[in-house]
C-alpha cells in the first residue's frame, strides 16, 4: 500500500485486496496520516481485485472518520467491476464518491 | 407423439448459468428450461420425449425423472456434442411422421422458452433476464396450482411468506417457500425463484434471484442475477463470488458426488470427446472384449 501526501490531498493506491489479513494495517495507516488534516482523501482501487467485510468495514471506518470532519471530500478513485458490485451490493457507494478516471 | 428436444451444452457468453448444473435444468420461475418444453410438448399431444445431452445427461436425467408428472415418457441420450436440429433429426427421427409432432415442435434446440423464439436464452445475461422478464405472465399454467396472481402483475407461491411491511412492485414473481422479510423492496422486474430468502430492508429490482438463495439484510440486489454466492450483473457482465455469506449466499445443502459416480463421471468425459456413446465398450462383442480378435477385424 501507498500513501502520498500531497499536501491537501491524501492519496492511498498500490491495494491489491481489502480483506482481513490487511484491513486493520489499513486503518493503522490512514489513522496516522488523518490528524494532517487533508481536505479530499483518494483511495485508488484500481488494483484491488478482493474486498471482503472487513475490507468494507475499513472503507466504513474512513468513511466515519471523515464524516466527524466538515468540508472533507472522500473519494474510491476507479473501484474494478467486481469491487463495484460489491459496493452496490452493500449500498455503501451511496456512502462515497465513485470516480471512473 | 414423439419430440426431440436438444439440451444446450455450454455457452461462453453465461458460464455462471451452467455452474450448478446443465443448461437445460437451469431454473426458471418455479421450473426449469426443459421442464417448462416438456410441458408445453405435452400440450401439445407429445406422450414421448427424448432429450439429447452433451453436457452433464446424468444430471438432467435425475432432474426431471421418468416424466410421469407431465404425462409423458421420457428418455435422456447422452452425446458427444451438442448437435444442430437438422443432424438430430437426421440421426434419430427415423420412423414416420405421423409418429411426430408435427414441425417445428418435433425436434427443438432448447434455446429459448416456448413461443418466446423471438428472445433467447444464453446469448448474454441481459437476454437471459429479459427472457425470464417477459415469461413472467406465461408462467402460470394450470398444472402450476400452487402459484396464483395475488395482485395484477405480482405471483406469488401459496406457500410463500411475504411480510406485511414488505412492499412488492409489480411486475414481480415470488416463488413458492419464499421468504420476504420485512421492510424488504421486491421489484419493479424481480423474479425470486423457490426457497429463496430475502432479508429485512434488502432490495432486489430488475434481478433474478436463484433457489436456495439468501439475500443478506439491508443488500441491495440490482440489475443482477444472484444464485448461491454468485452476483452477475447482467448489465456490465461482470461477476463476483461474494465473499460473505450474510450477504449472499446458497442455502442448499451441499451435495458431494458419490466417488463410485464421480470416477464413472470422468471416465466418460474422453470417452464422449471421442464421439462414442457412455456405453460403448458393453457394445464390443464378448470375444473382442477378452482380446481373442484380430486388430484389422475393427
Amino acid at each position: 500500500m501507498k500513501i502520498e501526501n500531497q499536501g491537501l490531498c491524501l492519496s492511498i493506491s498500490e491495494i491489491p485486496e481489502l480483506t482481513s489479513v490487511n484491513s486493520g494495517h489499513f486503518r493503522d495507516e490512514l489513522r496516522a496520516v488523518l490528524p494532517g488534516s487533508p481536505s479530499v482523501i483518494e483511495i485508488d482501487l484500481s488494483e484491488t481485485r478482493f474486498v471482503d467485510s472487513s475490507g468494507l468495514g475499513a472503507l466504513f471506518a474512513l468513511y466515519r472518520a471523515t464524516a466527524e470532519r466538515s468540508g472533507v471530500i472522500l473519494r474510491l478513485l476507479n473501484p474494478r467491476p467486481e469491487v463495484q458490485q460489491l459496493l452496490e451490493l452493500t449500498q455503501m457507494q451511496q456512502l462515497f464518491e465513485i470516480v471512473q478516471r | 407423439m414423439k419430440a426431440l428436444l436438444i439440451c444446450p451444452s455450454i455457452r461462453p457468453a453465461v458460464p455462471q448459468l451452467a455452474e450448478n448444473g446443465p443448461l437445460a435444468t437451469a431454473p426458471v420461475l418455479g421450473g426449469c428450461v426443459a421442464s417448462h418444453w416438456i410441458e408445453h410438448l405435452a400440450v401439445l399431444g407429445a406422450r414421448e420425449v427424448t432429450l439429447i445431452a452433451a453436457d452433464r445427461p446424468d444430471q438432467v436425467e435425475a432432474d426431471l425423472g421418468n416424466g410421469s408428472r407431465w404425462g409423458v415418457d421420457i428418455k435422456v441420450l447422452a452425446v458427444g456434442s451438442e448437435p444442430s436440429p437438422g443432424e438430430a433429426a437426421a440421426r434419430y427421427r427415423q420412423e414416420g411422421d405421423a409418429m411426430w409432432l408435427p414441425a417445428p415442435h418435433d425436434v427443438v434446440l432448447m434455446s429459448h422458452l416456448p413461443g418466446c423464439a423471438e428472445l433467447p436464452l444464453f446469448e448474454s445475461y441481459a437476454s437471459w433476464f429479459a427472457a425470464l422478464r417477459a415469461w413472467m405472465p406465461r408462467a402460470v399454467t394450470p398444472a402450476r396450482i400452487r402459484m396464483s396472481e395475488i395482485r395484477p402483475g405480482i405471483w406469488a407461491g401459496h406457500r410463500a411468506h411475504v411480510s406485511s411491511t414488505a412492499e412488492l412492485i409489480a411486475p414481480c414473481w415470488i416463488g413458492d417457500q419464499v421468504f420476504v422479510e420485512p421492510g424488504a423492496i421486491v421489484g419493479p422486474d424481480a423474479i425470486l425463484e423457490d426457497r429463496s430468502v430475502v432479508e429485512a430492508e434488502a432490495r432486489v429490482t430488475q434481478s433474478w434471484v436463484g433457489p436456495d438463495t439468501f439475500v443478506g439484510p439491508m443488500t441491495s440486489v440490482a440489475s443482477s442475477l444472484a444464485w448461491g454466492s454468485s452476483l452477475t450483473n447482467w448489465l456490465s457482465e461482470s461477476s463476483l463470488r461474494v465473499p460473505d455469506p450474510f450477504l449472499l449466499c446458497s442455502l442448499a445443502p451441499p451435495t458431494a458426488p458419490h466417488p463410485i459416480k464421480q470416477i464413472v463421471r470422468e471416465a466418460e468425459t474422453p470417452i464422449r470427446q471421442l464421439g462414442l456413446p457412455p456405453d460403448w465398450i458393453a457394445r464390443w462383442p464378448l470375444p473382442v472384449r477378452r482380446g481373442r480378435h484380430s486388430p484389422h477385424a475393427l
